[in-house]
């Protein structure tokens, strides 16, 4: 499975903060080899203490779903973001930060997730 | 009838008195206005003017470098290294000052609390009470330890204009493991630390805050200074963030994992070994 995923998978080599996973060291996340994944929300957890993408990747094996860790609701809600910013079928197009075990999670934030067609993420204000 | 008024009359004359004189007993108009919310201004850092890690350039002994150096190795592999903040374990201080989430000042004419959006809050005793003189004589006088610690502060008027503008407060008691910062640098396992603080809004700017936190740790060589600058946020939006609600970061023993989206335990690390299921029926499912 995971090596079916790999087509899917480019490597993007976008320097990132991680300061928005402020909660605990973020070591776990890989950040200098980041990943591109396009997919469908299957939920989005806005909880504490970080917020959760399960999102939905179809590979030519069949699909595996990914946990990514973004930044805690309250931080998401100052930037004018809510529990309803995602919706479950929404496809998104993103670039994460992946677990260093090859496992499917990773961390993802709101500067490099989009919608699937290009388009920014609609938040209201 | 009369009678009743008059004894009615009476405690609410007597209510009336107590109120205004606990009023005068805390009179707001002697104390700064802190009021709002208030954020961090830099990185998650301790020391926010140098960079994290080794960048910190901390005068440990070389024993606790040696624990540090320990846990950066960890972290490169992808554990969690010396920092147990990924399981909510409480963060102590000095790090709370940090102020990862939002802070909160509330004066009382006994206590200044100051509430924190995702942790324990501090009290801070501003009622003249000195330390335990004996603890070992008077254990029932000696506070237990705690991740926030024991505080007692002192308003002063270091302008001289009549009214309170510097918060001076003195930390000890503390209880651990506690570390800096999310790297796992680490405070000594003897949590005899002493924290000094000096709390006081920026004189150009009333929506700016200092507070300079010295450490005197025996994981230190010598005390630590550092500044931590806080800007306020008048139009306030507090938000509920209990670290507890839906953590998937699980400690077992000393490995770190991450939970799948379905629930299971996922490697953090590359490599990484299950857990011991010693206590679990190993037969055949």
């Amino acid at each position: 499975m995971r090596r079916q995923l790999t087509a899917l998978l480019s490597v993007a080599f976008v320097v990132t903060s991680g300061a928005v996973l402020a909660h605990h060291s973020f070591a776990m996340f890989d950040q200098e080899n980041p990943v591109e994944l396009e997919g469908v929300v299957q939920e989005f957890k806005f909880t504490s203490p970080h917020t959760f993408i399960i999102l939905e990747v179809k590979g030519e094996g069949g699909s595996q779903l990914w946990s990514l860790e973004g930044a805690a609701p309250s931080a998401l809600v100052r930037d004018g973001w809510s529990s309803k910013t995602l919706k479950p079928g929404d496809e998104l197009k993103l670039t994460v930060e992946p677990l260093r075990s090859g496992a499917p999670g990773g961390s993802w934030a709101v500067s490099k997730t989009k919608y699937k067609n290009g388009q920014p993420i609609v938040i209201s204000h | 009838m009369l009678a009743r008024c008059s004894v009615g009359a009476l405690a609410l004359t007597a209510v009336m008195v107590t109120t205004i004189s606990a009023a005068r007993a805390h009179d707001e108009t002697k104390y700064p206005d802190w009021s709002g919310q208030w954020l961090r201004t830099g990185g998650i850092q301790w020391d926010p003017s140098k960079p994290i890690g080794r960048g910190q350039q901390a005068s440990l002994t070389p024993e606790y470098q040696a624990i540090f150096e320990a846990s950066l190795a960890d972290q490169a592999k992808g554990g969690a290294g010396n920092d147990p903040r990924y399981s909510c374990f409480p963060v102590g201080m000095p790090r709370l000052m940090s102020v990862i989430f939002p802070m909160e000042f509330i004066f009382t004419p006994k206590v200044t609390y100051i509430l924190f959006e995702n942790n324990m809050p501090r009290r801070i005793y501003t009622d003249g009470r000195g330390w335990p003189k004996n603890p070992d004589q008077h254990p029932d006088q000696h506070p237990e330890p705690t991740f926030a610690g024991y505080s007692l502060g002192q308003w002063i008027d270091a302008d001289g204009d009549g009214r309170y503008d510097t918060l001076e407060v003195e930390t000890r008691y503390m209880k651990g493991p506690r570390t800096y910062e999310g790297t796992g640098l680490p405070l000594h396992k003897d949590n005899q630390t002493v924290v000094k603080e000096r709390i006081a809004l920026d004189k150009s700017n009333l929506d700016r805050m200092h507070d300079e936190i010295t450490t005197i740790d025996n994981a230190l060589t010598r005390p630590w200074t550092v500044t931590k600058t806080y800007r306020r946020e008048r139009n306030v939006t507090w938000f509920e963030n209990d670290c507890t609600e839906d953590n998937h970061h699980i400690g077992i023993g000393s490995e770190h994992y991450f939970l799948s989206a379905d629930g299971y335990l996922m490697p953090a690390k590359k490599g990484q070994a299950p857990p011991d299921l010693r206590y679990f029926s190993q037969g055949k499912r």
